[in-house]
């Protein structure tokens, strides 16, 4: 527990955490302070002086609270009549020129401005000359459009790309009630963070291309989850919606504070990446090509084990641990040899030593956690002494190219477990649904040796089975996530004190010998 | 009434040229001075009692006390040169007839504060003022007062003009130090102050020209020398700009602590072409306004005009005849501060455009009382909101002519009801 202090907030004492801001520090014990420029990943700026808080007896008495350190005893005035009226003030003044865009605004409903105006604001407008007019849906690059009208000039976008991604691309041009946020003629948003700007940004003015127009926020389901993109596994929040007669589609990613993780932010690839929760999904169990009843391809799925002498299995190392313990279970059922190979999934060099790691599995850590052959011998001679793989879910097309898998598997039968409708599901004699990552709960190792775990957040029409339950229903002795939760209890001490749902949100760090296991 | 101490060489021809200047005196005094500890020079101007020259008065030997000792980082002097408030033109004279008293002023502060580099930020608009500051500068180096070896002294000094690009609001001492990082000049928020953390993150001492310029006087002759003009709050002479509606505009030397309606009459030859005087403003545009009623006991000093609830400020006086439209006035000050608001806080960006916007409607007699209470409203809401006082200086001022001629604005808003009653 970090140092606290005592301070008092209009009159009543409060234990805040020493060495932070008054935002910071009184906001963790729940009073908000009003503040659009100020970010904690970005630091204070002190630009929009909504933040203004009366200090009793303080030299000077009126201070940002952004730019003021929490002290003890300092007695913060925030329900005076006179730091009211402030906010009012500020409130109305950057409502002046604020175009009352609401009504098609992609950021109603999330918008400080809004919120900060029901709570602060004064309730009709006094504005009888016309406003200032700027530009609308300026494209900045990488999917960010920008309106200057709706911008306030809390500049944390331009501080995002100076601080964090040191790109610089934008700044905020002219003076007075001309300045407006934008880019260099030609040098648009070029850097892989770029989407960020429209999270940070606290209004309308930065929206995404991607996200515009197509969802109002306030109909939109909020779940955590754990990007898939890369290892890193970036907190995220699954942001997603079934609108009538329709199907339980995602509509963004969002990033979501983990400090021991991704911090405030994560990659645009990753944002993005929520498309493939939505597209190209296997929706119907299918054997040689025909669409069947789930029944009988798993009827033929039998057929195909006892005609077998031996067995292949491979598992994606995009799968959670929960699913991995269950298919190992199967794979020892069925004295199957077991790979992880998915050397296709890292790509060499794409990593930035920041949120982007060059493994775009978020789970690898889990396949050598478990003692589980990664190697293409090991899988290549695998394949070679069987009639039958079982894949679940790997993308072969990554580590091989269309001919090379097509000799590979040329006298084998390849029962595919998969998510999406590609080539490789059209290849499989028999190909089966299974949910996505946003559909099952689990857990996952990342690159830094944090354990994590999320929850399923979407349910689609067509109900997929996540892999652990499709293990189980092919003869796999861990019946539930319960089972499987437990049987990784025998790799993993640390998680002796936890069920599956008592996992700490921040993540579970492996203690070094764990550790040692999972980078061996 | 005149004096002539920081104006001496004014009216001699070529003074700006160290052929001419050094006979007069120039650099006389550094022998004196490297006889001297900093310490010693610091004390000395502490004693003179004199106040910086830039607006706020505050005194130079007081401000140089608060570099923190021992840091280990360089500190440097900037010379704040861009001079842009409306009505004030000293600083000018100072750089073009006297360049060689300011950079033995400089030397002066330089040695006492213990900096080795310089800088001099100089208003862009002023091109014949930075060619003829540059050739003394260069003249100084040549003849060995600047340099590796001042005078012959073991003390570095090195002097860097840098040109501003035009924005009034870089005279604020904060903005000045980010346009000379290379920065978009707005104003820093303070703590830290610029005693503290200032140039490139060093300790850094900020003065006006005429503060610094004033050192040279005050070290050859002493503290007491100086002290003999002015008052014993505000001592010393200031370099007055008189300009508006009077028979002599111009710039004059007085010691402080004169009656203002005096140095008006005598000085400058009293209201032009036999007219009533219906306001002065008395320190440059950003000082409340002082009716003639007002103005019979105000002396022109740091004090009285505090007293009377308006600045000393530049010493740039404007006097103001009885045909001046005050709402028209109040047009053109708003015009200029919305004009230079940096952009950087909500209440100076949006509110100066709104007030504005607002005096233009009562002009064109579209106005209504409702408008010309909200213009008064918004003096308050905006004043001391935000990191600096660029809306400060817009909305004292304006709050001044909206109290003391009320009646104007109601007569273009009243009129405004009748034309609009006609028409219907």
């Amino acid at each position: 527990m970090a140092d606290t202090i005592n301070l008092f907030v209009n009159g009543v004492e409060v234990e805040v955490e020493a060495g932070k801001n008054l935002i910071d520090a009184i906001g963790a014990v729940g009073i908000e302070i009003p503040h659009l420029c100020y970010h904690p990943a970005l630091g204070a700026d002190g630009n929009c002086r909504m933040c203004l808080v009366g200090i009793e007896d303080g030299r000077p008495p009126l201070v940002p609270a952004c730019k003021t350190p929490a002290q003890a005893g300092m007695k913060v005035l925030l329900d005076a009549a006179h730091i009211k009226k402030i906010q009012r003030d500020v409130m109305e003044l950057e409502l002046i020129n604020h175009p009352t865009d609401c009504p098609i605004c992609d950021q109603a409903g999330e918008c400080k401005l809004q919120d900060y105006y029901m709570t602060y604001g004064r309730p009709e407008s006094r504005m009888t000359v016309p406003q200032v007019q700027k530009s609308k849906k300026l494209d900045f690059g990488c999917g960010v459009v920008h309106d200057q009208e709706r911008c306030v000039t809390c500049g944390r976008c331009v501080r995002f790309c100076r601080e964090i991604t040191k790109t610089g691309e934008l700044g905020i041009i002219n003076r007075t009630d001309a300045a407006r946020v934008n880019i260099f003629p030609g040098r648009p948003l070029n850097n892989r963070y770029a989407l960020n700007v429209v999270d940070l940004c606290p209004v309308g003015a930065m929206t995404s291309r991607d996200f515009r127009f197509k969802q109002r926020v306030w109909f939109l389901k909020k779940a955590p989850g754990i990007c898939h993109g890369c290892a890193k596994g970036c907190n995220i929040t699954i942001e997603h919606n079934r609108e009538k007669y329709q199907d339980d589609l995602i509509y963004r990613f969002r990033p979501r504070l983990n400090l021991q993780v991704n911090g405030y932010f994560m990659c645009d690839a990753g944002r993005l990446s929520y498309r493939q929760e939505n597209e190209g999904r296997l929706l119907e169990a299918r054997l040689n090509s025909q669409i069947r009843p789930l029944e009988d391809v798993l009827a033929a799925y039998n057929q195909e084990i006892e005609r077998a002498e031996k067995i292949a299995i491979l598992l994606s190392p995009n799968c959670s641990l929960e699913q991995m313990v269950a298919v190992k279970a199967l794979a020892t059922k069925l004295q199957a040899s077991l790979s992880g190979f998915s050397a296709g999934y890292i790509q060499q060099g794409d990593g930035d030593g920041f949120l982007i790691e060059d493994d775009k599995s978020a789970n690898r850590a889990g396949l050598t956690l478990l003692g589980i052959d990664c190697t293409q011998e090991h899988f290549e001679k695998a394949v070679q002494e069987t009639q039958l793989l079982i894949n679940f879910n790997n993308d072969l097309s990554r580590s091989y190219a269309e001919h090379e898998l097509k000799k590979l598997l040329k006298d084998t039968k390849v029962i595919f477990a998969t998510s999406h409708d590609d080539s490789l599901a059209t290849m499989a004699d028999i190909a089966i649904p299974v949910a996505a990552s946003s559909e099952y709960a689990g857990s996952l190792i990342n690159c830094n040796n944090i354990l994590q775990t999320f929850t399923g957040a979407v349910s689609k029409n067509h109900k997929p089975a996540d892999i652990g339950e499709l293990a189980a229903k092919l003869g796999s002795p861990l019946q539930n996530r319960a089972e499987q939760f437990a049987e990784l209890r025998i790799y993993l001490s640390v998680l002796k004190d936890f069920e599956a749902d008592t996992v700490p949100a921040e993540g579970l760090n492996l203690n070094d010998s764990e550790a040692a296991n999972v980078t061996a | 009434m005149e004096v002539k101490i920081l104006s001496a060489k004014f009216d001699i021809k070529d003074a700006n040229k160290i052929a001419v200047a050094k006979p007069l005196g120039a650099y006389a005094t550094l022998d004196k001075l490297f006889a001297m500890k900093p310490e010693e020079v610091i004390e000395e101007v502490k004693k003179s009692g004199l106040r910086g020259r830039g607006g706020a008065g505050f005194p130079a030997g007081v401000k140089w006390g608060f570099l923190p000792k021992n840091t280990g980082k360089p500190i440097y002097l900037t010379v704040n040169s861009d001079e842009s408030e409306p009505a004030t033109f000293k600083d000018r004279y100072i750089l073009v007839r006297d360049p060689h008293m300011l950079i033995e002023g400089i030397i002066i502060c330089s040695y006492a504060i213990g900096c080795h580099d310089t800088y001099i930020y100089i208003r862009g608009e002023y091109t014949t003022q930075v060619k003829v500051l540059q050739a003394a500068i260069d003249e100084a180096y040549a003849e060995g007062y600047l340099g590796d070896s001042v005078a012959g002294h073991d003390f570095k000094l090195d002097v860097t003009v840098h040109r501003g690009a035009g924005a009034y609001i870089c005279g604020e001492e904060t903005a000045l130090l980010e346009s000379i990082e290379g920065k978009k000049g707005q104003p820093r928020s303070k703590p830290p102050f610029p005693a503290v953390a200032g140039l490139y993150g060093c300790p850094t001492i900020i003065n006006n020209v005429q503060s610094i310029a004033s050192l040279p006087f005050i070290i050859e002759k002493g503290a007491d020398a100086y002290k003999v003009y002015g008052t014993q709050k505000s001592p010393g002479t200031h370099l007055f700009g008189i300009s508006g509606h009077v028979e002599k505009p111009g710039m004059y030397e007085l010691p402080l602590g004169l009656p203002i309606l005096e140095v008006i009459d005598k000085v400058a030859g009293g209201v032009w072409k036999g007219r009533k005087l219906k306001g002065i403003i008395p320190g440059g545009s950003s000082t409340p306004v002082l009716l003639p009623d007002e103005a019979k006991d105000v002396t022109l000093d740091y004090e009285s005009m505090a007293a009377h609830k308006t600045m000393f400020g530049s010493g740039g006086i404007v006097v103001l005849d009885e045909t001046v439209d005050i709402v028209q006035l109040v047009k053109n000050l708003i015009d200029f501060y919305h004009h230079e608001s940096c952009g950087q806080c909500t209440p100076c960006r949006e509110g100066l455009g709104w007030m504005l916007k607002i005096i233009k409607k009562i002009l064109r007699r579209e106005g209504s009382m409702d408008d010309v209470n909200l213009l008064r409203e918004l003096c308050d809401n905006i004043e001391m909101k935000t990191v600096c006082v660029l809306s400060a200086a817009c909305t004292m001022p304006v709050r001044s002519y909206l109290d003391k001629f009320r009646h104007e604005f109601e007569a273009y808003v009243q009129n405004a009801s009748s034309v609009q009653a006609k028409q219907e």
